[in-house]
């Protein structure tokens, strides 16, 4: 049972990533909107961290999966779908030529992705902790059992 | 009489407008106009100084009231003076509607507030201005039925019955009668006549002659078409200006209110209408005229939903005189910039949010900074050598004529932002009683819209850079052999002399096939060398420099290139194209510099990056949801590019050859984002097309262009642009990036309101455009117009502009296409006509009876026709077989870029006869155009099509051979398509050759090719001329009768 809060840990740390990629993004539209980014360096910026960030969410939930969290699994599916859908219809990427037209759609697309990812972060994290006290205390019947209603 | 007439009334007649007031408020069509009338008797009886007339809203408001709406006769600007004289009054009040744009200039700001104030405390006191005109009408009703000839024409002005209209009728026969009888009994006649609103048939006459003429023979020709013959099923009782106060129209009208064979249905109830006014309940016709000439109508539908409704096909309204901008936007306000720099689709802009929701005609604007001025009226060039330029502190706008000078001229307050700023001391000056600054008329940027500012060394980032033309030239098998190579490179040597920029101009060439070819220019070679690099991975520039020389010195190198150029790849059978590679190469070289880069490409890339595959037209795509990536660029490759050419100042324009796909879809993004152009001549024969490339590119390589231009559009509070449709990029939200600015470009934008209510009157706009000048100058021209906010959506309609309209509409619907089905597209122009028009309908339909009839604003009359021709356009045309993808494609992006003028004639082209006059000697006019239709061409008929890019020349099948003969030459009989005009040695052909240079002439911008038809000779006759008569029903397409037969019943639908 030692190994639980790792793998809690290494969500938590994987989510917190994931939620400062996608603050970046956001972070890099807004800019762009205030001027205070231009296009190309925008697409540049995030072109680099896109592709990455969607690895990154694809690791996490099949990791989920693997060890057998499976709500956990369902809620990040969603989002795991979203991200498939904008690489296989090769949307993923900011088109320089065309970001104005999107970046509104864009900006609303960041935001709702890091209110999903601030919402499962408070999840995993709750998780770590239970993990972490139901290690510590292990003996501890009503802990466990507590824990065990998750 | 004149001077103390609108005195005089004023007082006994003030207690009668509050009755009055009360009654019209339920009638929510005059809350506009009347508005400002109503402003006037709140001032006027108080004090009736000369002060109190002079302010434009009284002028007319005590005069006129209801009218208001009703007149739109061009003379607003004389509202001010015309309080005083009769005859003129009758001209000027009808302007009353337009008053308010009087407001906008600043020196009348200081008057203006308080009646506005007024009038949105009681918006709907609007009418109390009526009564003088109520007591005038009153008058003559109890001459009614004795001048019966009178009345029928304000009946059929009013055509509707109005229900409402009678009980306020009776009270104003009681009211203002004995109010206004004190007051001028013996003017009274002839005076309310004047304003025309009078039924009383004598009087008319000189009304009308004063007033109508223009209108006149329009609306006569329309009734006489429409009622004249009485079984015509087609009544066409269009309610434009003043027709029925003419003594013929109402004769005419007469005839048809009495005739008994009403097989309309709905004219019949008109008829009704008619008599039930004329039996003297006839609601004093001041009211209802307004309404009624607010709007022109169309009749159709005898029956409801049959097909053959009574459409009289020759009375819908056509644009036969081209575009007609309208007059309203710069005489509003003769410090605006001219309308061929800067078109709103409505100069009314909208006070409210949900006043802009219910126009569906997208507010907007189109520029085209750099239009070609005509002689004499050059935008003027100014120099703030020390002072620097004026900007606004906070929101940078450049000191226009519409910015007030306070403070005794220390002070101005910028007119975008309303921030007071100091006026630096090289530029003070005082200022006088009226706020006008003493040095005004030496101060071009104060009084003319469109000033041009020699900018310093603060709005450079770099030195400014010299003209560069960059040749990027495809000498693969095809091209050689199509002659492409030695037209261009003989025209292009032929423009040597005339390249703008004169020393300073840079100039440079590659050529490759399946290699790329650089050519070492340096003045002290005698030959230019050549240089081969095949690596296609790795592009390199073999030399650092030489590869661009400047023109002048290296002339010799550069003329021995272009003659030796066709003959040293005369041989070549190299079939490949690395066009990707040489893009790159091309880049590499232009970098530092930046400039326009010509591309001239005659198959389909095939090697090395950015090579394209042969996804062709592929039918089955079509219909399907992804026949939109069709019209798509393939290869990102290619938007990157285009990208980094912007990003370095690199505009490029496209030159296509070839016979087979070559996928400008894909190539016109190159253009299409850095502010170039495609050019596309499918099948390219040096034989047939030669003139037309050696005449595009001569214009391409000698217009003035503007360079490394970026542009802005600023826009007062509360309104924003939101969207930007062209070709160019955007580097910020609202800073348009353009390498390469020509005089052939045009850009259109969406505005959006971005409070929910406007307070200010006036919403001022200015397109600021900065650029290097060929003459390595950096300038800022900036063009300024005020449009005045309205609160009213009858008065955004009156003051819309179908040019600027169907421009943006057109790119919208291009845009569609990007990434929907053509049908789509074509649905959505379709909708937005419909919407407007129901829209339009629901503000007249509670006061009138309209079943049957279709009603449009007369500004918006050739909307419908305009957006059935744009439906049938190239980019938007039918389906798969109906044009070719890349002429499609070719299309769209010509026609992003195209100035409202051109377009418009691109899409309904001039069809004139010329048969006639090429057999008499009289003056040729080319205004008489035919309606584009095949009942326009006569058999015995020879007709020249001109839509701008290409002649149509239409031979009938019974003209005198003799014609023919003289035109074409000996071998007249055979096959056309060999055929070609050229002069020949008799009168007859060197008229038709002028006729055609004259109109060649009127729009430099492209070369209009000659294509030969004879009637009959299929399917050559049909694919050049058929399928353009966009009146016609082809293919699937609507006709222009079944079109506003659709419209109509869209428009009814949840009406």
């Amino acid at each position: 049972m030692d190994w639980l809060p790792f793998l809690w840990l290494i969500f938590s740390c994987m989510n917190l990533t994931l939620l400062g990629l996608n603050f970046y993004e956001f972070l890099g539209f807004s800019d762009l909107e205030a001027d205070y980014l231009n296009p190309y360096e925008l697409s540049s910026r995030i072109n680099y961290v896109i592709v990455p960030e969607y690895l990154l969410h694809g690791a996490l939930c099949i990791l989920f999966l693997m060890t057998g969290h499976w709500i956990m699994f369902l809620l990040s599916l969603p989002t795991a779908y979203y991200n498939l859908k904008q690489y296989l219809s090769n949307k993923h990427l900011v088109d320089v030529t065309e970001v104005f037209k999107v970046v509104s759609t864009e900006k609303k697309a960041r935001l709702i992705k890091l209110g999903f990812y601030v919402i499962f972060f408070g999840l995993v994290i709750t998780r770590l902790a239970l993990s972490v006290v139901s290690a510590v205390f292990a003996d501890d019947e009503d802990i466990v059992a507590w824990s065990t209603i998750y | 009489m004149g001077p103390e007439n609108p005195n005089r009334p004023n007082y006994p007649l003030r207690p009668a407008a509050t009755p009055f007031a009360s009654q019209q408020s339920s009638t929510p069509f005059l809350s506009s106009g009347p508005v400002v009338g109503s402003e006037a008797p709140a001032f006027r009886p108080g004090p009736p100084s000369a002060s109190n007339f002079q302010a434009p809203p009284f002028a007319g408001g005590p005069l006129v009231g209801t009218e208001v709406p009703a007149f739109r006769p061009p003379p607003s600007i004389r509202s001010g003076e015309v309080a005083r004289p009769p005859p003129p009054s009758s001209y000027g009040t009808p302007t009353s509607g337009f008053q308010r744009f009087q407001n906008p200039p600043m020196p009348s700001a200081g008057q203006v507030p308080p009646p506005h104030t007024s009038l949105t405390g009681q918006p709907f006191i609007a009418p109390p201005t009526r009564p003088p005109p109520g007591p005038a009408s009153l008058f003559s009703h109890p001459q009614q039925p004795l001048v019966s000839m009178g009345s029928p024409p304000q009946s059929i002005k009013t055509g509707q019955p109005n229900p409402n209209i009678p009980p306020p009728a009776d009270q104003r026969f009681s009211t203002p009668r004995p109010s206004s009888q004190p007051s001028s009994p013996p003017t009274g006649t002839s005076y309310p006549a004047g304003r025309g609103t009078y039924p009383g048939y004598a009087n008319m006459q000189p009304n009308s002659v004063s007033q109508a003429p223009p209108m006149q023979p329009a609306s006569f020709q329309m009734q006489q078409g429409g009622y004249g013959p009485p079984m015509q099923s087609a009544s066409f009782p269009l309610q434009r200006g003043y027709a029925p106060q003419t003594p013929p129209t109402s004769l005419l009208a007469q005839q048809r209110g009495y005739a008994p064979v009403p097989p309309v249905s709905t004219s019949s109830g008109l008829y009704s209408g008619n008599q039930f006014q004329q039996h003297g309940i006839a609601p004093p016709g001041a009211p209802q005229q307004g309404l009624a000439e607010d709007f022109s109508s169309l009749s159709l539908g005898s029956i409801p939903g049959s097909y053959d409704a009574g459409l009289d096909i020759t009375a819908l309204p056509r644009p036969l005189d081209g575009d007609v901008e309208p007059k309203s936007f710069a005489d509003m306000n003769p410090m605006n910039c001219n309308s061929r720099f800067l078109r709103l689709t409505t100069s009314g802009i909208p006070n409210s949010q949900s006043l802009a929701s219910r126009w569906h005609l997208s507010i907007g604007a189109v520029v085209c900074p750099l239009a070609e001025s005509p002689p004499g009226e050059e935008v003027p060039i100014v120099n703030f050598a020390t002072t620097g330029i004026i900007r606004c502190r906070r929101c940078r706008t450049y000191v226009n004529p519409y910015v007030t000078f306070t403070d005794n001229g220390r002070k101005w307050r910028c007119n975008i932002c309303s921030l007071l700023n100091d006026v630096p001391s090289e530029y003070f000056a005082h200022v006088d009683a009226s706020g006008r600054r003493v040095d005004l008329d030496q101060r071009p940027e104060l009084l003319k819209g469109s000033v041009e500012f020699i900018a310093p060394a603060e709005y450079m980032v770099r030195p400014p850079m010299p003209p560069l033309y960059f040749f990027l030239i495809d000498v693969s098998i095809s091209a050689v052999k199509s002659g492409m190579l030695e037209v261009m490179s003989q025209t292009i040597r032929s423009c040597l002399d005339s390249l703008p920029g004169s020393t300073r101009t840079q100039i440079g060439f590659i050529t490759y096939d399946s290699t790329i070819h650089f050519y070492n220019m340096k003045s002290s070679l005698a030959q230019p060398q050549m240089m081969v690099v095949s690596d296609l991975d790795d592009i390199f520039v073999p030399l650092p420099d030489d590869l661009l020389v400047n023109l002048s010195e290296s002339r010799s190198v550069v003329e021995a290139f272009l003659d030796s150029l066709p003959s040293m790849f005369q041989l070549n059978m190299n079939v490949e194209s690395a066009f990707g590679p040489a893009l790159k190469a091309a880049f590499m070289v232009m970098s530092q510099l930046g400039g326009k880069l010509l591309i001239f490409q005659n198959s389909l890339p095939s090697l090395g990056a950015g090579l394209l595959k042969l996804r062709g037209d592929d039918i089955r795509v079509y219909g399907t949801d992804k026949e939109h990536t069709l019209r798509l660029p393939e290869d990102p490759f290619y938007k990157q590019m285009a990208a980094d050419f912007t990003k370095y100042q690199i505009a490029v324009n496209v030159y296509a050859f070839s016979d087979k796909y070559t996928d400008i879809a894909t190539l016109g993004t190159l253009a299409k984002y850095t502010g170039g152009q495609v050019y596309y001549y499918p099948n390219f024969q040096a034989s047939i097309h030669k003139e037309k490339l050696k005449h595009e590119l001569t214009r391409d390589l000698t217009r003035e262009t503007a360079w490394e231009a970026v542009m802005r559009i600023r826009c007062g509070k509360g309104v924003r642009f939101t969207s930007y449709h062209g070709n160019f990029m955007l580097r910020s939200t609202d800073l348009l990036a353009l390498p390469a600015v020509d005089c052939d470009k045009a850009y259109a934008a969406q505005l959006s309101l971005e409070e929910t209510l406007l307070t200010t009157q006036t919403v001022y706009f200015q397109v600021a455009l900065l650029y290097t000048s060929s003459s390595g100058e950096r300038r800022i021209r900036v063009h300024t117009a005020a449009a005045p906010v309205v609160t009213d959506l009858g008065e955004m309609y009156r003051l819309a502009d179908t040019g600027a309209i169907i421009s943006l509409f057109s790119r919208l619907a291009i845009e569609k296409t990007l990434s929907s089905k053509l049908e789509e597209a074509r649905n959505g122009v379709q909708h937005r006509v419909a919407k407007a028009l129901r829209e339009y309908r629901n503000l007249y339909a509670v006061q009138h009876r309209l079943s049957g009839r279709m009603i449009y604003p007369e500004s918006l009359k050739f909307l419908p026709l305009y957006g059935l021709a744009l439906c049938k356009s190239l980019p938007l045309r039918g389906g798969y077989s109906d044009v070719q993808l890349d002429e499609r494609s070719a299309a769209a992006y010509t026609m992003m870029a195209l100035p409202v003028k051109s377009l418009l004639k691109l899409l309904y082209p001039n069809l004139v006869r010329v048969d006639e006059y090429l057999a008499k000697t009289e003056e040729f006019d080319t205004k008489k155009r035919l309606p584009l239709t095949v009942e326009s061409l006569d058999t015995r008929g020879l007709y020249i099509f001109d839509d701008g890019f290409r002649f149509v020349i239409w031979f009938g099948k019974a003209l005198s051979p003799d014609i023919t003969k003289n035109l074409v030459g000996e071998d007249f009989a055979t096959d056309f398509s060999k055929v070609s005009l050229s002069q020949r040695d008799n009168p007859m052909s060197r008229k038709i050759m002028e006729i055609l240079n004259q109109c060649r002439k009127s729009d430099p911008s492209y070369f209009q090719l000659c294509h030969l038809v004879r009637q009959g000779d299929q399917p050559r006759e049909g694919f050049f001329l058929l399928t353009s008569l966009v009146e016609d029903q082809i293919g699937g397409a609507n006709g222009y009768a079944d079109w506003m037969v659709l419209l109509y019943r869209q428009v009814q639908q949840n009406a």
